[in-house]
């Protein structure tokens, strides 16, 4: 079985912003104002990624503070979880 | 909706109104452009694929085509092929009478596009003493076509005091069809501002509308109606204008302003001919004072935070005064039927 990935619903975008992310869903339409920083690109959203996957040089606290991010992402439909291959 | 970062700026609109052009092939009594001829020089295909480039790297994730009939442009598709190429997702209002069933195949080859076709009454002299004769049958053609296709698809009514009794049998009617309602604040810009005392809704229909709306989660109103629905409705986050700070517009002729409900020079934050998008965005005097407006007379009021003093572009055509509040915000509806009862 192929692990669990995640990817952007084909209904939201995202971008950078000064405050971290701003992530749009075109079905609510909705927003949603992610504090992140610097902490994680847009462009991570760009492909799928496993559930685990961080950019680089992160510490075990950001790593964790990232689960529950995108937990919390996919909980409110603006991530998808699929098959990664 | 996150009000302390919409404030502090964002780096470009979340989404953009643009009117391609002032061409169209109706004349309804509430056009906020006055649409029927085309603009003199309007963006060619190459300026106006040059600012869909622009959208695409300033950010913006959505643009919406107004008009006039956007129809009316024969390069129209050209320039929504090139949105859905660079993946911004658009949405379409259209009156419906160009739309046929190759338009809807070539359409449908994305899914990045939506359709919002007007209808402004469930019964058909409703619709057609405001729009003119043959519209409602040509919008439910365009309906019928656009429901059988993956489009998603809405009828958009602007709301009247002709309308307002046929809202709920338009959601049946919408139902029906398979497709979504979506009403729109009625506003008085161009011909609207011409036919507002006709047309507009009164204080106690108004009322009855955000009654009914507040039962009805999944009927869309955009942001026409945060300044008019009884309690924030929840996920939609609709709670302050978003000119200049979520949104604004283009016109037919390149010129950027804060909502299609200001195309006035006086709010003309400048032109696409003379600069590019993201200098206007970040620069503009009158966005930067959109952004920074307070409307303070309505901080006291206990549903300030709901709307925050409402829409600044009806407070200006009635009142001319965009710091003074929405003449017409639920509040002010409560008030105007209470004193007119006690008058009685």
């Amino acid at each position: 079985m192929a692990a669990a990935g995640i990817k952007l619903h084909p209904a939201c975008r995202v971008r950078q912003e000064g405050f971290g992310l701003l992530f749009y869903d075109s079905r609510g339409p909705r927003l949603l104002f992610a504090e992140t920083g610097s902490l994680l690109p847009a462009d991570f959203f760009g492909t799928v990624r496993r559930k685990d996957e961080f950019p680089e040089g992160l510490s075990e606290r950001q790593k964790n503070t990232l689960r529950s991010f995108l937990a919390q992402l996919i909980e409110k439909g603006f991530l998808r979880e699929q098959p990664i291959c | 909706m996150s009000n302390r970062f919409v404030e502090a700026g964002l780096r470009a609109p979340v989404n953009l109104t643009w009117e391609v052009t002032l061409a169209c092939n109706l004349r309804c009594e509430h056009c906020l452009s006055s649409s029927g001829e085309p603009a003199e020089g309007e963006l060619s295909t190459a300026e106006a694929l040059s600012l869909v480039d622009q959208m695409h790297k300033v950010g913006v994730f959505q643009i919406n085509f107004g008009g006039g009939e956007p129809f009316m442009r024969t390069d129209f598709e050209e320039i929504l092929d090139a949105c859905h190429a660079r993946g911004i997702m658009t949405c379409i209002s259209t009156n419906g009478t160009l739309i046929d069933a190759g338009l809807v195949e070539r359409l449908s080859r994305t899914r990045l596009v939506a359709i919002q076709v007007s209808l402004d009454g469930a019964e058909k002299a409703t619709c057609e003493a405001i729009r003119g004769a043959g519209t409602y049958d040509d919008a439910l053609r365009a309906l019928r076509l656009l429901a059988a296709s993956p489009i998603p698809t809405s009828i958009n009514t602007v709301l009247t005091a002709q309308n307002t009794t046929e809202v709920p049998a338009l959601y049946d009617l919408a139902e029906r069809l398979g497709v979504t309602l979506r009403v729109s604040r009625f506003r008085p810009s161009g011909r609207g501002s011409d036919n507002w005392e006709a047309l507009r809704p009164s204080p106690q229909q108004l009322l009855d509308f955000s009654n009914w709306l507040e039962s009805r989660g999944d009927v869309r109103t955009g942001d026409s109606f945060f300044s008019l629905t009884a309690q924030e409705r929840q996920g939609l986050g609709l709670n302050l204008c978003g000119a200049a700070k979520l949104t604004c517009c283009v016109g037919p002729t390149g010129n950027v302003y804060p909502c299609a409900f200001m195309q006035l020079d006086q709010f003309k934050a400048g032109s696409l001919r003379e600069r590019d998008f993201q200098a206007i965005w970040d620069d503009s005097e009158i966005f930067a004072s959109l952004r920074g407006l307070r409307i303070h007379s309505c901080e006291d009021c206990r549903r300030f935070d709901q709307c925050h003093g409402g829409c600044p572009a009806v407070a200006y055509h009635l009142k001319n005064d965009i710091e003074g509040g929405d003449p017409e915000c639920l509040e002010r509806c409560v008030t105007s039927i209470a004193e007119k009862a006690a008058a009685a």
